[in-house]
C-alpha cells in the first residue's frame, strides 16, 4: 500500500506521515501541491491519496477532480485533510467524489477512523 | 492636516452650486440667457477649482500615508532584522516570514524529539514485556538455575537501559517544552503587525474619505462590485466559526453533513 501525501506545509506532511506510520502504512510519498502530485499519480503505483485543499498552484479539490476525470486514476481512494470547513466546500468535495473528509486540527483517532472506514467500504464493494 | 479646511472646500462648492442653481432659475425665468450661461460658466470653473484642490489634498494625504509607513520602523525592530531601507509594510512582511520560519522550525524540532523518543519508549516496552514473562516464571519457581543467572544479569542490563532511556526521554521532553517558546516570540510579532494593519486601515479610511470628495465633485460613480470568493481556492482555517452558519465547527458536524449526503 503506497500512499501519496499532498500538503504545502512540510510539517503537516510530516505529521500525517508519522500518523500513517503508526497505523502501519510505512510506504509514503509526498508532494507539495496538485501540480507536483499529478505526475506522481500518473506514474502509477499510488494506492491511496491524502490531500490538503488550500495549496498554491493546483488546489486539493482541483486535484480530486483531475483524479476522478482520469480513466487510470479515478478509482484511487482520496482522503481530504484540510482546514476548509465551509458547508458548500464539503458538499463540493463530496460531489467531486471524495472518500473521506477530515478537518484540521484533527486527532490521530479521527484520521485512523476515516482511513479504516474507507478501506471497509472498498472491501465491502469487492 | 486640517480636516475643517478640506471639508470647507467641499462645503463651499456645494453652497456655490445651490446659490448658482437659484441664480440660474431666476435668470431663466427672467429670460436672461447670457446671465444664465455665465452662471453655468462660474459653476463649471468652481467645480474645476474644487476638483483640483481635492485631488491636491488626496495626493498630499497619500504622500503623508506613505511617508508615515516609512518612519518609526525602529519601534518594530527585532534582532536587527530591519535595514534602513524598506517601509513598515515590507518590514511587516519580513516579520510574518519570521513567524513562518519560527513555527516551522519549532514544529520540526518537536517532531524530531518525538521521532527520537518513540523508538526508546517502544524498546522499553518490548524489553519490559520480555522480562516480565521470565519474571513470572521466577515467581512460579519455574526457572532453572542457569536461566535464573541469566535473568539476574538481564535485569541489571534492563535497569541500566531504563535509567538511560528515562534520561533521554526527560531531555527530549524538556527540548519540546523549550521549543514552545516560539508562541511567545511569534505572538509578539503578530501583535505588532496587527497594530500596523489597524494603523494602515485608519489611514486608508481617511484616504477613502478624501477620494470620495473628489468623486462627488467630478461626478464619478462606481458600480458596487464585490466578487464572491471562490471556494476552489480555499479560505484557510476559519476564524470565529461560531458566528458563521456556513462553517462547520467540528469533525462531528462534517461527518453528520457527509452522512446526510449518503456517505
Amino acid at each position: 500500500m503506497k500512499i501519496l501525501i499532498v500538503d504545502d506545509f512540510s510539517t503537516m506532511r510530516r505529521i500525517i506521515k508519522n500518523l500513517l506510520r503508526d497505523l502501519g502504512f510505512t510506504n509514503t510519498v509526498e508532494a507539495d501541491d496538485g501540480t507536483t502530485a499529478l505526475p506522481i499519480l500518473q506514474a502509477g503505483s499510488i494506492d491511496f491519496l491524502v490531500t490538503d485543499w488550500n495549496m498554491p498552484g493546483m488546489t486539493g479539490i482541483e486535484l480530486l477532480r483531475a483524479v476522478r476525470a482520469d480513466e487510470k486514476l479515478k478509482t484511487i481512494p482520496v482522503l481530504m485533510v484540510t482546514a476548509e470547513a465551509k458547508r458548500d466546500q464539503i458538499i463540493a468535495a463530496a460531489q467531486a467524489g471524495v472518500n473521506g473528509y477530515v478537518v484540521k486540527p484533527f486527532t490521530a483517532v479521527a484520521l485512523k477512523e476515516k482511513i479504516e472506514k474507507i478501506f471497509e467500504r472498498i472491501d465491502a464493494a469487492k | 492636516m486640517s480636516k475643517k479646511l478640506e471639508a470647507g472646500g467641499l462645503g463651499d462648492f456645494e453652497s456655490l452650486v445651490k446659490d448658482g442653481a437659484v441664480d440660474l432659475l431666476n435668470y431663466l425665468e427672467a429670460g436672461n440667457f447670457s446671465g444664465a450661461i455665465s452662471v453655468i460658466q462660474e459653476l463649471s470653473d468652481a467645480r474645476h477649482k474644487s476638483f483640483y484642490k481635492e485631488v491636491g489634498t488626496l495626493t498630499r494625504s497619500l504622500h503623508d500615508a506613505i511617508r508615515d509607513f516609512q518612519v518609526d520602523s525602529v519601534d518594530l525592530a527585532v534582532e536587527g532584522s530591519v535595514g534602513d531601507s524598506g517601509t513598515k509594510i515590507t518590514d511587516a512582511s519580513d516579520r510574518l516570514n519570521y513567524v513562518i520560519e519560527l513555527t516551522n522550525s519549532a514544529a520540526n524540532k518537536t517532531m524530531d524529539m518525538v521521532d527520537n523518543s518513540l523508538p526508546v519508549a517502544n524498546e522499553l516496552k518490548i524489553q519490559a514485556k520480555d522480562l516480565r514473562k521470565d519474571w513470572n516464571r521466577l515467581i512460579q519457581r519455574d526457572l532453572t538455575p542457569q536461566e535464573f543467572r541469566e535473568l539476574y544479569k538481564r535485569i541489571d542490563t534492563f535497569l541500566q537501559y531504563t535509567e538511560n532511556s528515562a534520561t533521554a526521554l526527560h531531555s527530549n521532553l524538556n527540548t519540546i517544552l523549550l521549543e514552545q517558546g516560539y508562541q511567545d516570540l511569534t505572538g509578539q510579532v503578530i501583535a505588532r503587525v496587527n497594530d500596523l494593519i489597524r494603523d494602515v486601515e485608519e489611514r486608508l479610511v481617511h484616504l477613502v474619505a478624501v477620494a470620495g470628495r473628489v468623486d462627488s465633485i467630478s461626478g464619478i460613480e462606481y458600480e458596487e462590485n464585490v466578487p464572491e470568493h471562490d471556494d476552489t481556492r480555499g479560505h484557510g482555517p476559519a476564524i470565529n466559526k461560531q458566528n458563521n452558519p456556513e462553517v462547520l465547527n467540528s469533525q462531528d458536524e462534517v461527518d453528520d453533513l457527509l452522512s446526510s449526503l449518503g456517505f
